[in-house]
């Protein structure tokens, strides 16, 4: 968590914040998209986008994610949902770099990228993992708000970014992460480990951000196709007044669980692993602006 | 590196690509060491303060420095924030800052231009933009890195007008990083770089006498100068420009040759009979963009094969707008434009693209690919052709321009005029008839951009159409064969090379002037577009 | 290409400070959470549409409006499918979450257009400049306005690499939906490269024009709530309170929907 703040005084963080915010603001404008229920959303190549921001840009990379989103909904669509957009597309980018490294072991090369066969893999799961999480926060804001009933954006919005995530997006690392890493821009040779949270209890983290995202996911699905239907008629929500408590409520444990999980994660190792290979680029690091 | 700048100087910088000069320049301001990465020995002293001790933004105030990628520099909404942005990171009062802002675009010609978006800038205005930008914050010094690369000959002029300006009237210390050597003569002293040493500092005018130190260190020397000294000139006694040059030639009694010159002439004429039928035919061509905008009017023009066009004009002209025609990018808004025979209209993309092939500008907006042969594979691939006959294509392009046995390299740990050649290879490996080059030579040393030259001469002398847009004036003299002369929408000129070079007021009133050895020739009463060319017709009497 | 929805109109909307605006935006947000009923909640869009006349950014709806309609009609077909009630309507739908459907509809394009207008009367600077006034961090906002300053710059970048990978052939509308994605990486890869490699020259120009140089900052471009801006908060605090009241009242509801 601290590294979503204390990024900021790195100037080339700033920068980077923007420039993914601007493309990803920039590649969702429907040049030519394919749409799956119109006006509402669509198969958005430029989703994948925030898992790749998160992995080589850290927490550059999730702020990138949020803004952009938000900057998105300028272009016609701003309303109170672009609040809940704003906080999953946070944690589009941020979960793919957070719980990076709690998949491996320690002493196995942690570098973000694609390059073995168990990092593809970890890759599909967290784009998977982050799809989902994602859904959850803004399905859950839209439907507590009562706007969009959950089943119906919640799928949506996984599958939308899961998709694109998991086609275009190993291929995107082989290509991108080379060169990122060149021009060095990873955010892990960027920011100094004290400024970058300690990982408390990564395998514990990774499991309750699994059993939070999907867990909310299931249930929200479950409530809302009227599984628990029948109890809360029951139960007396008979005006039209009372909305969304299903799900607003439903879904707040599961989502305190994807919050604790992320804490319980780290990020410092990342940098720790990247400041060992060090090599002729050498320790010393881009100036820090007060 | 030792180097030694006093108060007031004027120092130029030049140097081959990879020579140190942005390094020089970042090294003044504290970027290095603060910045990069890497080892710093030694010390650089700013009016006394070391830039190991200062950081970064106290060494701002005193050397402002104006990069050369001018779009990656400017990220305001509004001019008038953009300027206003140093002082305010420095707490100058609103006021004050108001009154700096006035001032700064005053002394870069953009008064007026407060509430502009950046983006709708010209090239040469955001630059100006750029570099107003860092006055606003009243440094002592200023670096300059490559400040009119990417400008066309307007542009070019206006920045250099400004640096003169700021001499006369702040005496600021400029230093200058610069390609182009014609602009130079201002300058105190140059400093010459290669490979991280100076291997020359003197002043100006020496330097620029010094033909041989200029080839060594892959900087176009200038035209008249290398001339009189290909002749025996000694070098004390080099003139420099096209004005000197017609002088010191008469006085010596030299004189151009009819015969000599007729000869050229004579080439000239063989080499047009040997076209063969058009090959893009233009008729009454009418181009609207969806705001509106007429971006061209009434064009009429006829490429034959085997030609070699020059499309030249200001930014804004309509010239990008004309080419991108002929391989289909843009459909007429009325008029015809036909290729081999057929209305562009017709033919798809797919289909044109394989006969007019088309480089634009800029590498990185093409390059995708992680090998050089995945790249140059991608149009073939992209027609469906089979592995073998991919394979045997890209073979070929890479051979044509000189990147044979590189394929499995990464472009983009390439240089910029490896990468330039890539992006050529992976349009050639389509095998088209007609090429199309986007401005070719720009972000590229005096060497890099003559090897990019010979190489499309030669793909030209081998049956290819060559189509260039180009602000470059030397290569549209030494190896274009016709040039046409875009203004607002409109062709303003049109015809040999020679015979529009020769017009020298005419081309003045386009903001384009001829290389300074055409110039000298056109003083001296005859039109003559190279060096080598002056040497053929010069008879010493 | 500007994507932009900013109309520089110089209405009384137009210049109110930017942080009034922002409230006015929250205040119409609230106002049409308030009434569930579609009747109520055409009022609440008509008045909205008014504001959106005194700002004279109508004309922008020609933008969006196809967006309005798909989120209407779409929005009234799900809360119809997945809200129950008690009045059979027709199949399994019930009146009352057809009701409800129709009132979130209201309620999503009154909220969007209501943003619209928000940003036809506000320039990028302005939102920037509001969000520190409002105590967002410098940096923060700098990171916002540089964005919304950079997207109509990579549009344009992304149309010429577009133009440039057609050149080569690249055909972008044939193929599987699965290929057609595919397709679009030779579009977003230059995009991403072209855009991220400055990033190293966009730091070093911010640091040498001394951005983080010190603690304090001044900014150039000042506003001050007026007495405009009171009448206009004056304005919304009773419409609110006005809605509010109604609502107590019981009126707006809709009887016997369920989720």
């Amino acid at each position: 968590m601290r590294e979503i703040f204390t990024m900021w005084r790195h100037t080339q963080m700033v920068v980077l914040t923007a420039l993914s915010a601007a493309i990803y603001a920039a590649t969702l404008i429907p040049t030519q998209f394919l749409p799956i229920i119109p006006g509402f959303t669509n198969v958005r190549p430029a989703n994948v986008f925030p898992f790749v921001f998160g992995l080589l840009f850290g927490p550059a990379g999730a702020w990138g994610a949020a803004i952009g989103n938000l900057i998105n909904d300028f272009f016609g669509t701003l309303g109170p949902g672009s609040i809940g957009g704003f906080i999953g597309n946070f944690f589009l980018g941020y979960i793919p770099y957070k719980i990076w490294s709690s998949f491996f072991r320690r002493g196995e090369d942690i570098e973000p990228n694609v390059a073995t066969r168990k990092k593809l893999l970890v890759f599909g799961a967290i784009v998977v993992l982050a799809s989902i999480v994602c859904a959850d926060w803004i399905a859950w804001f839209n439907d507590a708000l009562g706007l969009v009933p959950f089943a119906a954006l919640g799928s949506i919005i996984a599958v939308n970014n899961a998709l694109a995530g998991l086609i275009l997006g190993p291929i995107f690392m082989v290509l991108l992460y080379p060169r990122v890493k060149r021009w060095g821009l990873l955010w892990t040779e960027i920011m100094p480990a004290d400024e970058v949270s300690a990982p408390r209890l990564p395998r514990l983290g990774n499991v309750l951000l699994w059993i939070g995202g999907v867990g909310g996911f299931v249930v929200g699905l479950a409530i809302g196709l009227g599984v628990y239907d029948q109890g809360f008629a029951a139960a007396g929500f008979a005006s039209g007044g009372a909305q969304g408590i299903g799900i607003g409520a439903g879904l707040v444990p599961f989502l305190i669980l994807i919050v604790v999980g992320s804490l319980l994660l780290g990020g410092r190792e990342q940098v720790e692993a990247a400041g060992e290979e060090g090599g002729e680029l050498g320790p010393v690091r881009p100036s820090r602006v007060r | 590196m030792n180097l030694e700048v006093d108060e007031g100087e004027f120092v130029v910088i030049m140097g081959p690509s990879g020579a140190g000069k942005s390094t020089l320049c970042v090294s003044l301001n504290g970027l290095v060491p603060h910045f990069f990465r890497g080892k710093m020995e030694g010390e650089v002293r700013v009016r006394g303060r070391s830039t190991r001790e200062a950081r970064v933004g106290e060494l701002a105030r005193e050397v402002g420095m104006v990069f050369q990628d001018f779009e990656a520099q400017l990220f305001s909404t509004n001019v008038a924030l953009e300027v206003a942005f140093g002082p305010e990171n420095f707490a100058v009062d609103r006021e004050e800052i108001a009154r700096r802002v006035a001032d700064a675009l005053e002394q870069v010609h953009l008064e007026g231009y407060e509430d502009r978006q950046p983006a709708t800038l010209s090239g040469g205005e955001k630059q100006r933009l750029a570099i107003a930008s860092v006055l606003a914050i009243a440094p002592r010094i200023l670096c300059l890195d490559e400040p009119t690369t990417d400008l066309d000959p307007v542009g070019k002029m206006g920045i250099f007008q400004i640096a003169r300006a700021l001499r006369e009237r702040e005496d600021v210390t400029l230093v200058v990083v610069e390609h182009e050597t014609e602009e130079t003569l201002e300058a105190d002293r140059i400093v010459v770089l290669s490979g991280g040493r100076v291997v020359a500092d003197r002043p100006a005018r020496e330097v620029l006498r010094d033909v041989d130190l200029l080839h060594r260190a892959r900087v176009m020397p200038l035209q008249v100068a290398r001339f009189f000294k290909e002749r025996g000139v000694p070098r004390e006694e080099l003139p420099l420009t096209p004005e000197e040059g017609a002088r010191e030639f008469r006085r010596r009694g030299w004189r151009v040759s009819q015969d000599g010159y007729g000869e050229l002439l004579a080439t000239d004429r063989s080499r047009v009979a040997r076209y063969g039928e058009p090959v893009v035919e233009v008729e009454g061509l009418c181009h609207r963009y969806p705001g509106g905008v007429a971006a061209l009017e009434d064009v009429d023009l006829t490429v034959r094969r085997g030609e070699f066009l020059v499309v030249a004009g200001q930014n804004g002209s309509g010239k990008t707008t004309l080419v991108k025609h002929f391989n289909g990018l843009l459909e007429p808004t009325s008029g015809s434009v036909r290729v081999n025979g057929g209305e562009t209209r017709r033919q798809g993309m797919l289909e044109l693209g394989q006969k007019v092939g088309y480089v634009f500008q800029n590498p990185d907006h093409q390059i995708f690919s992680d090998t050089v042969f995945d790249e140059v594979a991608f149009g073939p691939r992209v027609r469906g052709m089979k592995e073998g006959e991919v394979r045997e294509r890209v073979e070929e392009a890479l051979a044509a321009v000189g990147l044979e046995g590189r394929e499995k390299e990464d472009p983009f740990g390439m240089t910029k005029g490896e990468r330039q050649r890539v992006a050529v290879a992976s349009v050639l490996s389509i095998r088209p008839e007609v090429l199309i080059l986007d401005e070719p030579t720009t972000g590229l040393d005096y060497a890099e951009q003559r090897s990019m030259m010979d190489l499309v001469k030669k793909l030209n002398e081998d049956g290819a159409t060559i189509i260039i847009v180009t602000h470059s004036m030397w290569v549209t003299a030494e190896y274009g064969h016709r040039v046409v002369v875009m203004k607002e929408g409109r062709v303003a000129l049109s015809g040999p090379v020679r015979e529009v070079f020769a017009r020298e007021e005419m081309l003045r009133s386009f903001a384009l002037r001829p290389p300074h050895i055409v110039s000298m020739s056109n003083l001296l009463g005859h039109t003559v577009l190279s060096v080598e060319e002056m040497h053929r017709v010069t008879e010493a009497g | 290409m500007d994507p932009f929805l900013y109309l520089d109109r110089g209405t009384i909307v137009h210049r109110l400070d930017p942080r009034t605006k922002m409230i006015l935006l929250l205040g119409a947000f609230v106002l049409a959470f308030v009434f569930p009923s579609p009747a109520y909640g055409v009022v609440v869009l008509a008045l909205v549409l008014l504001a959106g006349w005194l700002a004279r950014a109508l004309s922008n709806l020609r933008r969006i409006w196809f967006v309005l309609l798909m989120i209407a009609i779409v929005t009234t077909v799900l809360w119809s499918i997945f809200g129950s009630g008690r009045t059979p309507l027709f199949w399994f739908v019930k009146e009352e979450a057809l009701l409800y459907g129709l009132g979130v509809a209201c309620k999503l394009d009154t909220m969007i257009i209501a943003g619209m207008i928000f940003l036809s009367t506000t320039r990028n600077e302005e939102i920037a400049n509001g969000l520190v006034r409002v105590g967002v961090p410098y940096r923060f906002a700098f990171a916002v306005s540089t964005a919304i300053r950079l997207v109509p710059t990579i549009l344009a970048t992304g149309a010429t690499i577009s133009q440039a990978q057609r050149s080569r052939g690249l055909d972008l509308d044939s193929g599987s939906i699965l290929q057609r994605v595919r397709k679009r990486l030779p579009l977003l890869v230059p995009v991403f490269v072209s855009t991220i490699r400055s990033t190293n020259v966009f730091s070093m120009a911010l640091e040498s024009k001394g951005f983080g140089a010190g603690e304090r900052r001044t900014y150039f471009m000042q506003f001050s709530m007026g007495r405009r801006d009171a009448f206009a908060l004056a304005v919304l605090a009773l419409v609110l309170a006005a809605a509010f009241a109604l609502r107590i009242m019981g009126h707006g509801g809709i009887e016997g929907f369920s989720r």
